[in-house]
């Protein structure tokens, strides 16, 4: 006796209105968009930006930008103090910040993940372990140990990869551990041991995916915090040295020069806000989008 | 002499309540609390009692997910305490598997059929990857599902299928014994009757033994040869199943069997057919005194609530009840 | 005769989702008496959950839509009130308990203020004791013991037997006339089942009040109610007396179910069957929906839909074979 599978049939998408549907899709589509442009810039700076990031001009000094009188072409977004092209520095500052934030995301969120599976799933002094140890990492106020560090380190690009993974990874292992628990006390988990998986490939087999769609979430909404947190530790001095631009720095920067030259430090906290704001609302757009499937059976 | 596969003996799991900062411990829930049963090669045995009586927590004894507080495992004769954790994995576990109640949940939604169906295989044995292949798609055959099952998910599958893709998962590594938590009370009225009777043949085809965990009386019924009926921890009555339906002795079987009872509008003119308990069944942290089930019973006697009544063999079944002597 | 309370006639609710419309109920019609339980028969996706938030209006919006028909209480169809009325409506005439005792109740407020709020909301009682009295009464029709104790406790500290009186004394509070009931023992056990059906028996038989109960269960059809109405796919296919619909089913469906369903009462060798699965409510085969699984299909059952038939003593039939 052979029951016929019947496996359910894609339908296409229909029912919304027009108006519904754009508006449905806006929430992704922009910040997509905004992602997408952040990670062209950053891989093809070097044909896109006018100018070499260092370039200064002593007689092009805090230059306006093209739509303002006493602006140029040549610099559409203005020049900075010492006659440096915001443009260009902006595009290379895309490139050092979206790197930066991307290593220290992978590391962060590679040794939470780890722990927080282990944590999770053992149980138990393990897991009490682990926490305690979170928790320290947690309670240490974030900008003192960034600077403990840039200061013992140097200021560099690694130095500053260095402090915001040890800042990082307390939030992911906590997150991923909750999720560990709930996965570890499902009908599968206990089926799994039945059948005599060993508690490694229940973790890496059975865990791990099930866990998958928080961690993507939380990887998203990642990275428009460590692009602060980066532009952060820039702007007070302790990121990334000169004369590489980073928008932190570029920020602080021009902090002296807001009622004459605002666009320094303007255009490089717009680009902060949209990507911080774009990484935000992606996030939630997956995680709705993650939930409703979850649903679905 | 029937051939036993597995035998219970005075199976006792005890949890303790704690209370606290220190955690001290000011009680235990006594969950099972004694109790004894063989499951002979081939055959069927139900557990059957209601929420709280400690049948889910025998079955996850034996399927070694919980330690028991004190008794004895005999697998095949040999005491389960003097296997190492090497022997349980190398010669227990593989012969004892288990399908679940909830279809939804009791496989990885992340895993397809394949892997849900081989895991087993790869983690206990060497076969190659297309041995491991060949044998899923004899198991599918077997619970009646289509080959191209294989690469799907899930959630592509109803209810009744995914047990199913449940009982194939099972059968793999050719288990003597199989559990069966609540199989078909999760599942449409309809559909409970295609599993149930790919259960039987498939227990006749292998010579397999069920030890079958549920509260519906008429499923259990169908499906036992042997039933035993618990209340709070223990056994009250324990047999073969026609004689125990047929002649209920203990109160308690008789106020189950009158619940479950198809009472069509004509019968009911007499109206004092059915018996109805009153109260709910108490916890188990603070069993009545004497019989457990005095306080519910409606042929509760003098001595119910002092005397402690043993299981004791009347007839072809054992009953634990005062008034059997 | 007992006067007829509610009236459906064709109710069609759909579920408008991306993949398209599902048509949950096609076509229902039933009534019930006053004192009496009508039931609603079948399994798991056959529509008659969908049935019940209808009547009460009570589908997730916007997905979810009444389509057509008519709900008829007493003389009223609910289907031309407005919103505001409707909620007057609702828990004051027509009533419902749900299946899950633990959810139906809300865990942060004492059972006396749960209960309250129904009364406060529906009774214009003229202070606070008097809605403490009603509380009490609901409690007391119930069989909860100690009432006056209860009040104050919460969700958690009750069995899950209790809390399903809980919320049928929320349901009963202000005495409706039509009470529907969704699988309210499912979750509980044969022997609680058992207490909770002969106290719903009671409660109808001092209140008068309509009994719709929906269940999958057939011995507790038999147990508590007059009248069945078996649905599949969306449709009622055969409504009759109680025990009609177990001595003498007509339609295929039922008499598949009813077989399919071990006896207590006798050693059963091989339980019968029904192949195959209900169909999918998007994509509904033309002519009878069980025709895919009937084992005494004809040609004519492919191509239309049958009619409900009229076969006397209360008993209908949609089925070819049934003229």
């Amino acid at each position: 006796m052979v029951t016929n599978v019947e496996v359910k049939p894609k339908h296409q998408y229909r029912g919304l209105t027009q108006w519904g549907r754009i508006f449905r899709n806006l929430g992704m589509i922009l910040p997509v968009a905004i992602f997408a442009l952040l990670i062209f810039t950053a891989i093809f700076a070097n044909f896109l930006a006018p100018f070499p990031y260092d370039e200064t001009s002593l007689t092009e000094r805090r230059l306006p930008p093209a739509w303002v009188e006493g602006g140029s072409t040549k610099h559409l977004l203005g020049t900075d103090t010492l006659g440096r092209d915001i443009l260009s520095r902006a595009i290379y500052g895309a490139r050092i910040s979206l790197s930066v934030s991307l290593l220290a995301i992978a590391i962060t969120a590679s040794v939470g993940t780890v722990l927080g599976i282990i944590s999770g799933y053992m149980g138990g002094r393990v897991d009490a372990f682990i926490m305690r140890i979170t928790d320290i990492a947690m309670a240490f106020p974030g900008l003192l140990l960034a600077i403990l560090i840039a200061v013992s380190l140097g200021p560099g690009f690694f130095t500053v990869i260095i402090a915001l993974s040890i800042l990082g990874w307390s939030g992911y292992a906590r997150i991923i551990r909750g999720e560990a628990l709930r996965v570890r006390n499902s009908d599968f988990v206990a089926q799994a041991q039945v059948i005599g998986v060993s508690p490694w490939r229940i973790m890496l087999r059975h865990i791990f995916p099930n866990i998958l769609n928080i961690l993507i979430i939380g990887i998203t909404l990642s990275v428009g915090t460590m692009i602060l947190a980066e532009s952060a530790m820039s702007y007070l001095g302790i990121g990334i040295p000169p004369p590489m631009p980073s928008w932190g720095s570029m920020v602080s920067d021009g902090r002296n020069d807001l009622d004459r030259a605002w666009w320094i430090s303007t255009f490089p906290g717009i680009a902060i806000g949209l990507v911080v704001l774009s990484g935000n609302f992606l996030g939630d757009w997956i995680r709705d989008k993650m939930d409703p499937r979850l649903r679905q059976m | 002499m029937a051939d036993v596969l597995l035998e219970g003996r005075d199976l006792t799991k005890h949890y303790p309540v704690t209370r606290g900062f220190l955690q001290r411990t000011v009680g235990w829930v006594r969950a099972v609390d004694g109790i004894s049963f063989t499951i002979e090669r081939g055959k069927t045995l139900s557990l059957v009692g209601e929420s709280g009586a400690g049948k889910t927590t025998t079955a996850k004894a034996v399927l070694l997910l919980e330690r028991l507080t004190s008794g004895t495992i005999l697998f095949e004769g040999k005491d389960l305490n003097l296997f190492s954790q090497a022997q349980l994995k190398a010669e227990y576990r593989p012969r004892v598997q288990a399908v679940q109640q909830n279809p939804w949940s009791s496989m990885n939604p992340r895993m397809r059929v394949r892997d849900i169906i081989g895991e087993p295989l790869v983690v206990n044995t060497k076969q190659t990857k297309s041995q491991i292949r060949s044998r899923v798609l004899e198991l599918l055959e077997q619970v009646g599902l289509m080959s191209d099952a294989a690469e799907r998910y899930p959630h592509e599958f109803s209810g009744g299928q995914r047990q199913r893709i449940a009982v194939a998962r099972a059968l793999a590594l050719n288990p003597s014994l199989v559990v069966l938590d609540e199989p078909v009370s999760a599942l449409d009225v309809s559909i409970r009757a295609q599993i149930m009777n790919l259960l039987k043949d498939l227990q006749a085809q292998y010579n397999l033994s069920y030890l079958v965990i549920a509260h519906n009386l008429a499923t259990v019924r169908y499906m036992s040869h042997s039933v035993a009926i618990m209340y709070l921890g223990q056994i009250v009555e324990y047999g073969v199943a026609e004689d125990l339906f047929e002649k209920p002795l203990h109160p308690y079987t008789k106020a189950l069997i009158s619940a479950s009872q198809l009472t069509l509008p004509e019968d009911d003119t007499q109206g004092a057919k059915q018996i109805i308990l009153s109260g709910e069944m108490p916890s188990s942290l603070n069993p009545p005194e004497g019989c457990r089930f005095h306080t519910r019973c409606a042929e509760s006697g003098e001595s119910c609530s002092k005397v402690v009544p043993e299981l004791r063999l009347i007839g072809q079944h054992w009953v634990r009840c005062n008034h059997y002597k | 005769m007992r006067e007829i309370i509610l009236q459906v006639e064709d109710l069609r609710t759909s579920f408008f989702t991306r993949r398209g419309e599902v048509k949950a109920v096609d076509g229902v019609s039933f009534y019930v008496r006053e004192g009496e339980t009508f039931g609603i028969v079948g399994e798991s996706g056959c529509g008659k959950t969908v049935t019940g938030l209808s009547l009460l209006r009570l589908l997730p919006e916007p997905a979810g839509r009444i389509v057509g028909g008519k709900i008829i209480l007493e003389g009223t169809n609910l289907m031309e009130l407005s919103k505001k009325a409707m909620r007057a409506y609702r828990g004051r005439m027509i009533s419902m308990i749900l299946q899950d005792p633990m959810t139906s109740l809300n865990p942060v407020y004492p059972i006396g203020d749960q209960i309250a709020e129904s009364v406060r909301l529906h009774q214009n009682l003229a202070d606070e004791h008097m809605v403490e009295q009603e509380v009490i009464s609901a409690l007391r029709l119930l069989r909860i013991p100690s009432p006056e104790m209860i009040l104050r406790q919460y969700p958690f500290q009750l069995s899950g037997g209790m809390r399903q009186r809980v919320v049928g004394a929320i349901a009963m509070s202000c005495h409706p006339r039509v009470l529907i009931a969704d699988e309210p023992t499912t979750a509980l056990d044969a022997t609680i089942q058992a207490q909770y059906m002969a106290l719903f028996k009671d409660v109808q038989q001092k209140t008068n009040v309509a009994i719709i109960f929906i269940t999958h269960d057939f011995g507790v059809i038999a147990n508590m109610c007059h009248r069945v109405g078996v649905m599949y796919a969306g449709k009622i296919i055969e409504t009759a007396p109680t025990r009609e619909i177990f001595n003498a089913p007509r339609h295929p469906y039922t008499s598949a179910l009813i077989n399919s369903v071990p006896r207590l009462d006798r050693k059963d060798d091989r339980l019968y069957s029904i192949e195959g699965q209900p169909p999918s409510l998007m994509n509904l085969p033309p002519g009878c929906r069980f025709a895919p699984r009937c084992t005494v299909v004809q040609e004519i059952c492919r191509e239309q839909e049958p009619p409900e038939v009229d076969i006397g003593n209360g008993h209908s039939v949609s089925c070819w074979k049934v003229k």
